[in-house]
């Protein structure tokens, strides 16, 4: 038996979770060509029953939420309007961009140039059926004139113009060859052209909306002439805003809800045991931890003490006191180990008082105050984490004066103004989003404030490069350049954690966002 | 054994006792601590072992030690609050009693329009104006605790102006602050302490709760409401880690009114204000 | 007495005035603004100027005050910034469900500690009144959401009496509204009985050595009924004025209530717009509180003075 099919049977036994069958796949060596294929046959594999009423209780909303796709900011909003509407692009368990209402595309050499086919035969449901002209108006209302957060992601198209009626074809500022993933952004979901009534949205999804109120609950009805065989397959479902993550468990366990997302991870272990629940994991996928230091204000200009603070924080300490293990380090910078570019060379930059107070010493700043903000309002248990990071540093000598600052306002007060504090980064569906969104020279929020003209010559290269080869080693390079010189401490990556009723379906873990890509609604059935 | 003259009761007793105990715990913190106050020495909510007697928090700290250092910085913080509320409170409650009709609108609507803010946005606007530190966070709780001390106190004195020798003290030409001070808050006194015992356990938790604005105690200190909040998710699992902090709280709350019942029945004559609020 | 009890409602309808003013001039300056809560990390400079300017941000204070205040007295505060919905329509129903769930802790709170409190004080020093004493004490020694946590885990997780979850719903029957709400009333009682408790008892109390009180005593008649028949009317303006205050903390103070019991009140839409700077939302629950609890101190007054032969007429 080759390793592969050992891989194989192990991962159809169960014996092997999608994650790692990918990762071993990856350590291998097998192309990601023939994944999908293998991946979907054993997905296939149970047939999906009709009926039932999907009851989710979610965090991630709030009274003020609308469906106006550009004020999406939060799960419970992306669930929603992936309930009663479709996206441009959907992603593959593997994170890999496929068609959702456009269907393929094709670049010429350069990816400056793009044309994408639209699905055909695909109704809203007001029984319109779906055409390029929808598509263009979908995008057409994150560009110019507008608040939406899709703006800046929008602004490299030069224009976007319909072929026929069942094609679009776009030309970019420059080339960017992920372009399609691009258009995977949540805020992107199709309706029907010059369509305004966000109270009563009109879409392709699998199910209409039924009721919603904001902050409480939104309820959906199934249309029954969903355009993708096999999914859709509740009667009704039921989106409850649950805020407090103690409630949801509550929730889940008395069964009043058959799925909650975002599990506290220092309680899921005892959530495991309950044989009539299913906590599935994605590793490493969710939000990236980190203290962030503007390298342009005082003390933090010095790279000596930026690589004391690197090396003077117990990451494992973290991981395991304030996750529970349900975390993996993370390398000073904002990538993930999922994504192909990831630099698995790069050692892991591991906790070591000796450096740190060796860098400390170098960096000849003696007993400068060193300040770091942090507050429940950047994340739930920053302070916890501040906290084991300045007793961590002690270790090393290093005194750390950590401020524990009001949650309200915290973006607005705290982040990109002090020059020490924490952060969290969501995923990006690609490497250039996040080396031009968190390290770009002209990006807004260029948290660190470390610009270099020479890390965004490369960058730019990378985009327009369509030898996959050649990319990862620019970006490789990247990775490098901000782990040793840039003023961010990435020090967790943490995993999403899902709790299922052991009756829900359709709940593999996905290489995007939680609750299989905030689709459960769509891919999962009852058992 | 006699305190100020009078004999304490047995409950009276067991509450000096209780806060004996609570204070000599916060003086001598460092020296009684198995472990420092920060320090992670083991898993999270780990159970109660020999080396850790009342198990771990929620960052695997030990839970009796952070119990022990918690007291010094719960009881001061709640005591120096607690004091300033009642000097604010006291002085303008008071002065609403003495100075007459309009004084006493002025103050007392102006109080009514400050209980009525919600206090998310009452807090907030303090924030904004003074920051987040410790300081602040006394003041603030200062602040909206001597709306309710200035009731209580306006409504005692209300009482007491009426009394024979406060007229003969005006009569006399005595000046507002002689009054105050002479005539209405020694017969005060005994409904003043009483509230004062329950306000101070309603600071304990007040500062946990005002954590949210950023305005709690800082890390890596602990202080028992705080305590109870970060480890209060333990509870859905029937772990008790929340339940230590929480009786200490309990305990003081106890031995307080235990002695401030005792003092109220030292004066046979209670005043019929202290009912009020 | 009319005239005191009419100058009473004027007093508190410049107070509510006052309140409005203050809520509008507070929530004006407050920290951070809409445009950038709302658009988060996907703000621009020039995305937040557009938005700024439709919202009308650009406009003096004093003419949207005015604007605001005139159509607020109507019932009408307009719309949401974030989701642009007419915000009367989201707060009407949730202000019913936080009357309804204030209402509900009310009915079993008030009752409950005012019995118990003049239980107390009829025993005053025996072990009931040492046990009342204590445990009400208790319960005010822990924060609120732990209390919920406790009854959530026995009473819904362990033993599955009642539902962990208390959102109720525009359809729901009057009895599903009650058995869905029962646990955080449940808190909200234990939350407010030891302050209404010990203030009766020390009302009942203090009227105790009022030189009548005595009088009835040496007539010989039985303490419980001195206590119900002469104590109690004479104590009961303070009761009235506590009983007041709880009940605004009832409407007022319950957010963390509702965020644990996924509770759908008012508390929860001020806190969301509090944190996306959602002004009209954030100034119309503010009003909304003010006038409930103006109100209420309004109404505890009015009857402390009809109760109160001596209030009657003020010197």
């Amino acid at each position: 038996m080759t390793e592969f099919d050992n891989l194989k049977t192990m991962f159809e036994s169960g014996k092997l979770s999608r994650r790692d069958f990918m990762s071993g796949l990856a350590a291998i060596g097998a192309g990601a060509a023939l994944t999908p294929s293998l991946l979907s046959s054993s997905a296939m594999a149970a047939t999906p029953k009709v009926g039932g009423t999907l009851r989710i209780g979610m965090e991630g909303g709030s009274a003020t939420d609308s469906l106006d796709p550009r004020t999406y900011a939060d799960s419970v909003m992306i669930a929603a309007s992936l309930a009663c509407m479709n996206g441009l692009v959907e992603f593959d368990n593997a994170g890999n961009p496929t068609g959702e209402l456009l269907e393929s595309w094709e670049a010429k050499p350069g990816a400056i140039d793009w044309t994408f086919n639209v699905r055909k035969g695909v109704k809203f449901s007001n029984g319109k059926t779906l055409t390029a002209d929808d598509i263009l108006y979908s995008i057409a209302i994150h560009r110019g004139e507008t608040k939406s957060p899709a703006k800046g992601i929008l602004a490299q198209i030069k224009e976007i113009k319909k072929v026929n009626e069942n094609q679009i074809a776009v030309t970019l500022e420059s080339g960017n060859a992920d372009f399609p993933s691009i258009l995977g952004d949540y805020h992107l979901v199709v309706v029907p052209d010059g369509f305004t009534d966000w109270q009563k949205p009109i879409g392709t999804g699998g199910y209409t909306l039924e009721s919603f109120e904001p902050g409480v609950r939104l309820v959906f009805k199934r249309r029954g002439d969903y355009w993708k065989p096999g999914r859709a397959n509740f009667d009704m479902v039921e989106i409850r805003n649950i805020q407090d993550a103690a409630a949801r468990t509550a929730a889940l366990q008395s069964g009043q809800v058959d799925a909650v997302n975002r599990l506290d991870a220092r309680t899921v272990d005892l959530l495991m045991k309950d044989s009539k629940l299913n906590v599935v994991r994605t590793k490493g996928t969710g939000n990236r931890f980190c203290f962030v230091s503007r390298v342009t204000e005082k003390p933090f200009d010095n790279n000596d003490l930026r690589l004391a603070l690197k090396y003077g924080i117990d990451r494992e300490q973290i991981i395991k006191s304030v996750y529970n293990g349900f975390a993996t380090p993370g390398n000073d910078h904002t990538l993930d180990a999922l994504n192909p570019f990831y630099n698995t060379e790069m050692p892991q930059r591991k906790y070591d008082p000796d450096k740190a107070a060796f860098h400390f010493k170098k960096s000849g700043l003696g007993n400068t105050k060193i300040e770091l903000q942090t507050s429940e309002g950047a994340w739930a248990t920053a302070v916890d984490c501040a906290t084991i990071f300045q007793q961590s540093l002690k270790k090393a000598k290093i005194n750390l004066d950590v401020k524990k600052v009001a949650a309200d306002g915290y973006w607005d007060n705290v982040w990109l103004k002090v020059p020490f504090c924490a952060v969290y980064w969501g995923r990006r569906p690609t490497a250039d989003q996040v080396m031009s969104q968190v390290y770009g020279g002209n990006s807004d929020w260029n948290d660190s404030n470390w610009r270099k003209p020479s890390f965004d010559a490369i960058v730019k290269e990378a985009r327009a490069e369509l030898d996959q080869n050649r990319r990862k080693e620019m970006y490789w390079a990247c990775q490098e350049m901000i782990a040793d010189d840039g003023g961010m401490i990435c020090f967790a990556i943490t995993d999403y954690l899902d709790g299922f009723s052991k009756k829900v379906m359709g709940t593999e873990p996905h290489a995007r966002y939680d609750m299989n890509d905030n689709r459960i609604a769509e891919k999962g059935w009852f058992a | 054994m006699r305190i100020f003259g009078y004999k304490p009761s047995l409950s009276a007793w067991i509450g000096i006792l209780i806060i004996a105990i609570f204070l000599i715990i916060a003086i001598f913190a460092d020296w009684i601590a198995p472990f420092p106050e920060e320090e992670t020495v083991s898993a999270t909510w780990d159970s109660p072992s020999a080396d850790y007697l009342l198990g771990t928090d929620n960052i695997g700290r030990d839970m009796l030690s952070r119990l022990i250092f918690g007291a010094r910085m719960t009881i001061g913080v709640a005591l120096v609050t607690t004091i300033l509320s009642f000097i604010l409170g006291t002085v303008t409650g008071f002065l609403a009693a003495v100075g007459g009709q309009v004084i006493d609108q002025a103050l007392s609507r102006l109080v009514d329009v400050m209980l009525s803010i919600p206090l998310l946005i009452f807090a907030l606007i303090i924030l904004s104006m003074f920051g987040s530190s410790i300081p602040t966070l006394i003041i603030t709780i200062a602040v909206l605790d001597s709306t309710r001390v200035f009731r209580l106190s306006r409504a005692v004195a209300m009482n007491l102006v009426v009394m024979e020798y406060v007229e003969v003290a005006r009569l006399r030409g005595e000046g507002l602050w002689w009054v105050m001070r002479r005539e209405i808050l020694p017969n005060a006194l005994p409904p003043m302490i009483s509230e004062f015992g329950l306000r101070f356990c309603f600071n304990f938790l007040f500062v946990a709760g005002l954590s949210f604005l950023g305005l709690g105690i800082q890390p890596p200190f602990a202080d028992w409401g705080g305590m109870v909040r970060d480890n209060a998710k333990a509870i859905s699992f029937g772990l008790p880690a929340p339940l230590w902090p929480a009786f200490a709280i309990a305990i003081m709350t106890v031995g307080v009114n235990l002695v401030v019942d005792w003092i109220l029945s030292i004066n046979s004559r209670p005043s019929g204000a202290s009912a009020e609020m | 007495m009319f005239r005191t009890i009419a100058i009473r409602i004027v007093l508190g309808l410049l107070t509510l005035f006052a309140v409005s003013v203050l809520i509008f001039v507070s929530t004006e300056i407050l920290p951070g603004d809409v445009a950038s809560a709302v658009l988060g990390q996907g703000a621009t400079p020039e995305t937040l100027a557009v938005f700024r300017a439709e919202l009308g941000l650009d406009r003096p204070a004093y003419t949207r005050y005015f604007e605001w205040f005139f159509k607020a007295i109507q019932g009408d505060f307009g719309v949401a910034m974030t989701n642009k919905r007419v915000i009367i329509e989201t707060l009407e129903p949730r202000f019913l469900n936080t009357m309804f769930l204030a209402g509900y802790a009310a009915l079993i709170a008030v009752p409950l500690s005012v019995g118990l409190g003049i239980v107390a004080a009829i025993n005053e020093g025996k072990a009931v009144d040492k046990v009342a004493n204590v445990l009400s004490l208790m319960t005010i020694s822990v924060p609120e959401f732990f209390i919920a946590y406790i009854l959530i885990l026995f009473l819904a997780v362990q033993y599955d009496i009642f539902p962990s979850l208390s959102t109720v719903f525009a359809d729901m029957s009057f009895t599903e509204r009650l058995y869905v709400a029962a646990l955080p009333a449940a808190t909200l009682t234990m939350l407010v009985m030891a302050h209404m408790l010990r203030m009766t008892r020390t009302s009942v109390l203090s009227i105790m050595s009022q030189p009548y009180i005595e009088m009835a005593f040496l007539k010989g008649l039985s303490r419980s009924h001195v206590i119900l028949r002469h104590a109690l009317p004479n104590a009961a303006a303070p009761i009235i004025s506590v009983v007041a205050l709880n009940l605004a903390y009832l409407i007022v103070g319950v957010v963390v209530i509702e965020v644990v019991f996924v509770y759908p009140g008012v508390g929860q839409y001020m806190v969301d717009g509090v944190s996306k700077r959602d002004l009209p939302v954030v100034q119309a629950c503010g009003l909304i509180f003010a006038g409930a609890f103006v109100g209420l101190n309004t109404i505890a007054d009015v009857l402390a003075i009809l109760v109160n032969p001596r209030l009657r007429n003020p010197r």
